[in-house]
């Protein structure tokens, strides 16, 4: 039996570049072939995904393939291999999801668009290259999926080209992100001038031995550095928030949703099974630094922002961030609760930028300055909008919610354990982080769906269901894994942190058994999770009580006035004296719209704030050059640190 | 002997580093991305050159313990990563193509539209 689902794997990678090539065959002439083709080849692979599920997550076993039957010899992989552990299923299943929700809401989302062959063929060979890169088992192809990755994803943000910007943020997206893939080049050519392997098993079995090793010590340097760039950490986070700005949403959705977590499964495959390094305390500092100041750099510049979908760009990284801090702990609470905040995190941020989406559908508009009350107009996207907006805020009972405490209780258990400040310090930043983030996201709240409208888009109508349906999805799951912790993780997170730590077993079904052993990797006492604390019921109370108190006293002193009435533009034109709650919400620029009541409540953050702001804002320059240097600072500090210190 | 490569690798990549960073021209950045996967390339070839090794191609019969060749991994690694560097290479350029049509200009300091 499983040896018919051995083939499911490569199965799933193939019908979705036979799916690309096909779709440029035929979808030229019949738009409904086309749609069907892009259907079935969405619908398969996550099918085949599902089919895995018993056998890798609930069974625990490791599904390998050899390309070719080119099996081991004589101890050394000669083939290509795809290996799939619960790790990579997990992702897989990350990735597959995401895929099917974006097509489906590219079939109405997209409609105002021409030469739709080309969307959908490179939509399909991104899906195609993201899946082939975490089910693979070998160095060098995850290397050529990255790199297919790139260049759809770049075709794919540059597709509305006519669009202002959609060039600009392709080209720098590439330049930048071609000098992240030359890194994860460079990492693999290192491995294999040591190891004489490209296997991902036989490397984690061979690099244990020569962990003194410069040259390894580079490649992991390397390798690091080229991962974090495709997860879009600091300091590559202008190149997500270009992309992201100027791509259509279903993209978006792909890039913040997946691309950026190829990265994180490199970043953890590197580190906890090929280098097996995480225990040690520079590798701790490094990942999960990296992952703090992505986290709050990332949320600040949201603040500055007037396009819904850079705004949410920034947010995306710094959720990106708080995994990457999680991951980054090295103990197993650390990386469960990273991975789930990786799953919620495709979830709440694709329902985000998919309703940033369906705004943009129906108004033409992502300008925050511009939109506004658009709830009365368009209900169930603000509802869904709603949802999107507490769950990465981490409202419960939403799964932001879950995945942030559990982020917490990691990294506190963490400092205390080692009584380093430093875990505690990740912990203060990631709660006002945390805040921070819902300050920014009542802010777009307040400009998009409530405050006054614009009378420009006075005959703005809810979008379709084809278009609502994706997004109920999102937000069913979103409820789903908030509310049910505890399943989510027995069979999704439990059996890939499982995974992840018994490295032998990994290498064993790939190069045979007593394979690791020979080569001294040991089987690891699976670790024992703490208790998790989301769901204390005393907690609950006391939350209830706090929601009670606040909406009894925000019942008993509001004063009625429904904004959402009364255009901007009347408001303008009554008298020269306008309520300051109207007035630009940031710094002070002449804007033609603004309906931020919110402005009283972050003025006084941003005045104080205004340094730190000015050179944020100067140091974003938009110039390809500066962004190039900033990366290849990264690249020679990280170097320079692990060869000196490790 | 390979340390001469090597150094000319890295030299390479640094160099294009260099123009990528300084230069203001796109054409010029282009160049980099170019030079940097060069060097790349000519890294991960001098990896598996063996001085005096034969061409690795046998049969099985053939194949014996004294035969010496050039390691034949990462001359498939090359190949391939020199097709993804002139993809990089092609599809830059028609990005330039289509911004100095919209923009009007190959400086990188004017084309910063989305920015802060």
């Amino acid at each position: 039996m499983t040896t018919f689902l051995n083939n499911f794997p490569i199965l799933a990678i193939m019908t979705l570049f036979l799916g690309a090539f096909l779709t440029s065959l035929v979808g030229r002439r019949f738009a409904p072939a086309r749609n069907v083709l892009v259907v079935l080849s969405v619908t398969l692979p996550l099918a085949m995904m599902l089919a895995l599920v018993k056998p890798v997550l609930i069974d625990g076993e490791v599904i390998t393939y050899w390309m070719g039957n080119w099996a081991p010899e004589a101890g050394w992989a000669i083939g290509i291999s795809l290996e799939v552990d619960a790790l990579s299923l997990f992702f897989a299943l990350i990735v597959t999801v995401a895929v099917f929700v974006s097509a489906l809401y590219s079939f109405t989302y997209m409609n105002h668009d021409d030469s739709l062959v080309n969307y959908y063929t490179l939509f399909l060979m991104l899906s195609g290259s993201v899946l082939g890169l975490v089910l693979s088992g070998d160095l060098f192809n995850i290397f050529v999926m990255i790199e297919i990755m790139t260049f759809t994803s770049v075709a794919l943000t540059a597709f509305r080209n006519q669009q202002e910007g959609a060039l600009e943020g392709a080209f720098k997206y590439l330049a930048v992100g071609s000098l992240g893939s030359t890194c994860v080049l460079l990492g693999v050519a290192m491995i294999y001038s040591q190891l004489h392997t490209l296997n991902l098993a036989q490397i984690a079995a061979l690099l244990p031995e020569q962990a003194e090793n410069p040259v390894l010590l580079a490649a992991f340097a390397f390798l690091l550095v080229g991962f974090g760039s495709k997860a879009f950490l600091f300091p590559f986070h202008p190149l997500a928030a270009d992309a992201h700005a100027v791509a259509p949403a279903s993209i978006s959705l792909m890039i913040s949703g997946v691309l950026t977590k190829c990265g994180v499964y490199g970043i953890i495959r590197l580190c906890y099974v090929l280098y097996q390094n995480i225990d040690l305390p520079f590798v701790q500092y490094l990942v999960t630094g990296l992952g703090t100041v992505s986290m709050f750099v990332c949320v600040t510049m949201a603040f500055n922002q007037h396009n819904f979908k850079r705004l949410l760009a920034f947010h995306s990284i710094s959720q990106v961030g708080y995994v990457l801090a999680a991951v980054g702990l090295g103990t197993a609470l650390g990386l469960t609760s990273g991975l789930y905040h990786a799953m919620n995190h495709t979830i709440f941020k694709g329902l985000l930028f998919l309703t940033a989406g369906a705004v943009q559908h129906q108004t033409g508009s992502l300008d925050l300055d511009e939109l506004g009350g658009l709830g009365k107009k368009m209900p169930q996207t603000c509802l869904l909008f709603l949802i999107g907006a507490a769950s990465i805020s981490g409202l419960p009972p939403f799964n932001g919610f879950a995945s942030k405490w559990m982020i917490y209780q990691a990294a506190f258990e963490k400092g205390a354990e080692t009584g380093n400040f430093f875990f505690v310090a990740v912990c203060l930043v990631a709660l006002i982080t945390s805040v921070l983030t819902l300050a920014s996201f009542i802010k777009v709240a307040q400009s998009v769906f409530f405050g006054q409208y614009n009378e420009k888009f006075g005959q703005v109508r809810e979008v379709p269901l084809a278009m609502r349906l994706p997004m109920w999805i999102l937000a069913a799951l979103c409820v789903a894994a908030g509310l049910l912790p505890e399943l989510v993780q027995r069979y999704l997170l439990t059996p890939a942190v499982n995974a992840v730590f018994g490295v032998a077993n990994y290498i064993d079904q790939a190069m045979g058994a007593g394979y690791a052993a020979a080569h001294g990797i040991v089987e690891t006492a699976l670790p024992e999770l703490a208790e998790i604390g989301c769901w204390d019921p005393v907690s609950w109370l006391v939350l209830l009580f706090c929601f009670t108190c606040a909406i009894a006293i925000v019942a008993l002193l509001a004063t009625p006035n429904d904004l959402s009435r009364v255009p901007v533009s009347s408001a303008r034109e009554d008298g020269e004296a306008l309520d300051a709650k109207y007035e630009p919400f940031f710094s002070g620029e002449e804007s033609v719209y603004s309906q931020v009541g919110g402005s009283d409540l972050f003025w006084g953050f941003k005045h104080n704030w205004r340094r730190y702001f000015r050179l944020m804002h100067d140091w974003h320059s938009g110039v390809v050059n500066d962004y190039t240097l900033w990366a290849v600072v990264a690249m020679a500090t990280v170097l320079a640190a692990c060869i000196i210190l490790l | 002997m390979m340390l001469v490569n090597y150094i000319g690798s890295f030299a390479l990549v640094v160099l294009g580093i260099y123009c990528m960073v300084v230069k203001h021209n796109m054409i010029k950045t282009i160049i980099g991305m170019g030079l940097v996967d060069y060097g790349a390339n000519l890294l991960i070839v001098s990896i598996g050159f063996n001085a005096g090794g034969t061409a690795p191609i046998f049969s099985i019969a053939e194949l014996d313990p004294s035969s010496f060749f050039v390691d034949p991994v990462p001359q498939a690694l090359t190949l391939t990563s020199i097709v993804i560097g002139a993809c990089t290479t092609a599809m830059s350029l028609s990005l330039v193509i289509r911004m100095r049509e919209q923009y009007g200009t190959l400086d990188t300091r004017k084309i910063r539209r989305l920015n802060g």
